[in-house]
């Protein structure tokens, strides 16, 4: 039942549909809008879309009545996105068994922020991976915070960003004091999943390639997209995927595919930039001394030997790393 | 209606068999009598989480499924949250689906619960009705159910198994109206109804189909039917007051619908309800109890054993508590001296310290020409009430009568030690 489409080789095949379309108000270089209109161009138009609260909630409508979606579109509460598309999906399939509906492939796709999916909805993600629509797609569209809100830490946000909730003080000076939640690795441990992959803005057609690949995938399918956010992170709108670019090139944001039970890196920085490349153009981390920035880079190190070694074995192996200084106000 | 293994029954297979059951007794509790009912109504699509006393419907239902008896999507959700979210979006693709809680379930739920209402997706739900933790608590209070009163949600008490699946069969057929498209509880007192078997008739199914259409969602949330878009964030100032007058007139519609359904249901299946409050012993009536779900039959009989003591006793129970049949209760009341209300709920620190159930009833009789005394029996904490309660509320509302006031407007008729 499931149709092999060919992969986005160049740009000249990403199709000149849009079906996320003018209508919203996201902020200039806004990183989950583009990701958005990318998602929707692969997906076409036989789709429903379902928006937790979010960023891509709030921004995407509000003052005019007006809609940016050319296909069907719902809302699902902030912690509703695992059910949702469960819901949605559940309904196609038992219309169509039923003979109550004409039967034909419908993508059913839920795009969730970090906050959504990493804790609020974490438990009804966990539960979707555990069942076998095919067609269902989850996306979280990462900005390392609770962005709509006015920048709120989230359990995405990395060690040292500063936000709303975790500022930086005279007495508590590094920011967030938590490591950033790897989402896709543990969804990859659920035994029924079919396709997990992280991406981000960068390599262009990377994304695309990876929707494809997870709406293919006939079974639980989850994409961790990361997605610059010029307000919560401090930089300039028009780099937002200069800033994608950075995050895989400094081996921040490290880019994977787990396809059945096959893991590969997809893409390798090498030589990798040093951390402070991606770090020092950001606000957020603007506060952090040469000493905690080389402390992100020696945790990004020992972390990718775990990749390089799942890559080689072609199985996740569990990272672990020594963790940051612990911080106190002592210390500080 | 029997289905093998494999194949793929229509939802036309229900309604065209030829081969039907004759009228059927069966001895069943009120959670298997739910589960006929949503059998029957061909639900599509359900989701389960378990809590007692309303989960023996989702165990029935999973064994019906499991044998081939019919067909639908049942999920194991993760938690109540879930389950709502799972039926509300099931709901808008245009599925009819089937839900359920009780207690602190049903309130682990409520966020779900209230977009569920305020976007008026067609959901039909029980509440098994029970305590709210802490200290965890399996006896029978109405305030889980009665927290959905603000939010689009139809509610409705079954007094017995048979009323329970009646009453969800006609649950679907009035929700499903495009001149509601509400979502709708049908409660049912935990233990009493949910786990005490009684005789049950199933309505035949041909009746059945005749009764309750198809469910056609207007606006699907399906590409063949366009581009909807669901929900969108408004601007406040554009639209917000008219949305919720939509919900508002909708609830407003339900009132005839219901009274319509009821009538219909009559005809289709030939069992009769008064749609909205049942009288007992009113015609001549000085005091009243006024009550829901299965403790009424206890009501009617201690107004029977006072009427044998001389004191001219009625009861008059709610079936509908939204919408709330105001108009009805005045009618019905106009003329009766004192009025007691057996009330399974509390609302601490409201009006006059009394139960959520009364407090509504309270402001409902206040338009009544007359004024009759108004005394609230609260039975809270789910301690079983005895016929000798029924029986002390009924002195009490006679002593009132000859008083012209009560000299203690609410008791905990349940409560040992001093009730302060």
């Amino acid at each position: 039942m499931t149709n092999t489409s060919a992969p986005f080789r160049s740009v000249k095949d990403i199709p000149a549909e849009e079906y996320y379309r003018s209508g919203h108000r996201t902020c200039a270089g806004c990183g989950p809008a583009i990701a958005y209109r990318l998602l929707t161009k692969v997906a076409g138009p036989n789709t429903v879309l379902l928006g937790p609260t979010g960023c891509m909630y709030v921004a995407n409508g509000h003052q005019f009545l007006t809609s940016p979606y050319a296909v069907p579109w719902f809302h699902t509460q902030l912690g509703g996105g695992g059910a949702a598309g469960i819901g949605t999906a559940a309904a196609f399939r038992a219309l169509m068994m039923k003979g109550k509906r004409r039967m034909e492939d419908i993508n059913v796709v839920v795009y969730g922020g970090d906050g959504g999916f990493s804790d609020i909805g974490y438990s009804g993600l966990s539960m979707a991976m555990t069942y076998d629509y095919s067609r269902l797609v989850y996306v979280l569209y990462d900005n390392e915070s609770y962005a709509n809100t006015g920048i709120q830490a989230s359990s995405a946000t990395p060690w040292g960003a500063t936000t709303t909730f975790t500022p930086s003080g005279k007495v508590r000076k590094l920011g967030n004091e938590r490591s950033k939640k790897n989402v896709a690795l543990t969804l990859a441990a659920h035994p029924g999943v079919k396709y997990v992959a992280t991406s981000s803005l960068y390599p262009p057609l990377d994304f695309m390639n990876k929707v494809r690949r997870a709406l293919e995938a006939d079974g639980p399918a989850f994409i961790h997209v990361l997605t610059p956010c010029p307000k919560g992170w401090f930089f300039e709108p028009k780099e937002t995927v200069d800033l994608s670019r950075l995050a895989v090139e400094t081996g921040s944001w490290l880019l994977w595919e787990y396809d059945s039970g096959e893991f590969a890196l997809t893409h390798r920085a090498s030589p990798r930039k040093h951390a402070r490349e991606y770090i020092r153009r950001q606000g957020r981390f603007s506060h952090l001394t040469d000493d905690e920035v080389e402390t992100i880079d020696r945790m990004i190190e020992e972390e990718k030997k775990y990749w390089e070694e799942s890559d080689r074995l072609k199985r996740l192996v569990l990272p672990w790393i020594r963790p940051p200084p612990r911080t106190s106000v002592v210390s500080h | 209606m029997v289905t093998r293994t494999g194949t793929t029954p229509t939802a036309h297979s229900v309604s065209t068999k030829t081969v039907q059951k004759a009228a059927r007794k069966e001895v069943w509790t009120g959670t298997r009598a739910v589960a006929e009912a949503v059998r029957i109504a061909d639900v599509d699509v359900i989701a389960a989480y378990p809590i007692r006393p309303y989960t023996g419907i989702m165990n029935d239902l999973a064994t019906m499924i499991a044998n081939g008896e019919f067909q639908a999507e049942i999920i194991v959700a993760d938690s109540e949250h879930s389950q709502f979210e799972i039926v509300k979006h099931a709901s808008a693709v245009g599925a009819r689906v089937f839900v359920g809680s009780s207690g602190v379930g049903a309130t682990y739920a409520a966020e779900a619960i209230v977009v569920t209402g305020l976007s008026q997706l067609p959901v039909v739900g029980i509440i098994g009705c029970r305590a709210l933790d802490d200290p965890g608590n399996f006896g029978m209070e109405w305030n889980d159910a009665l927290m959905y009163r603000d939010v689009g949600w139809l509610v409705s008490w079954a007094r017995d198994a048979q009323e329970a699946l009646d009453m969800t069969l006609v649950a679907y057929r009035v929700s499903e109206d495009r001149r509601v498209l509400l979502p709708q509880f049908v409660a049912i007192d935990g233990a009493t109804v949910t786990h005490i078997a009684s005789s049950v008739e199933p309505p035949v199914e041909n009746d059945v189909a005749e009764f309750l259409p198809r469910y056609e969602l207007p606006y699907r949330l399906d590409p063949a039917c366009g581009p909807v878009t669901k929900a969108q964030h408004i601007a406040p100032s554009l639209i917000g007051p008219e949305q919720r007058k939509v919900v508002d007139v909708a609830m407003k519609n339900a009132r005839e619908v219901i009274r319509e359904a009821w009538n219909d249901y009559a005809r289709y299946v030939g069992r009769e309800y008064a749609p909205f409050i049942e009288e007992h012993y009113m015609e001549d009536a000085e005091i009243a109890f006024v009550t829901m779900g299965a403790y009424s039959k206890d009501a009617v009989y201690a107004a029977k054993k006072l009427r044998s003591k001389g004191i001219r006793a009625g009861v008059l129970r709610i079936r509908y508590w939204r919408p709330f049949p105001s108009q009805e209760l005045r009618k019905a009341l106009e003329g009766v001296r004192a009025i007691g209300a057996l009330d399974f709920s509390y609302s601490f620190g409201s009006a006059d310290h009394a139960g959520a159930f009364f407090n509504e009833l309270r402001s409902a009789l206040y338009e009544m020409q007359s004024k009759p005394v108004l005394m609230d029996f609260m039975l809270v904490g789910g301690r079983e009430p005895s016929l000798a309660h029924f029986m002390e509320a009924g002195r009490l509302l006679e002593d009132a009568t000859k008083l012209g006031r009560s000299k203690k407007m609410v008791r905990w008729l349940t409560l040992r030690g001093d009730d302060v």
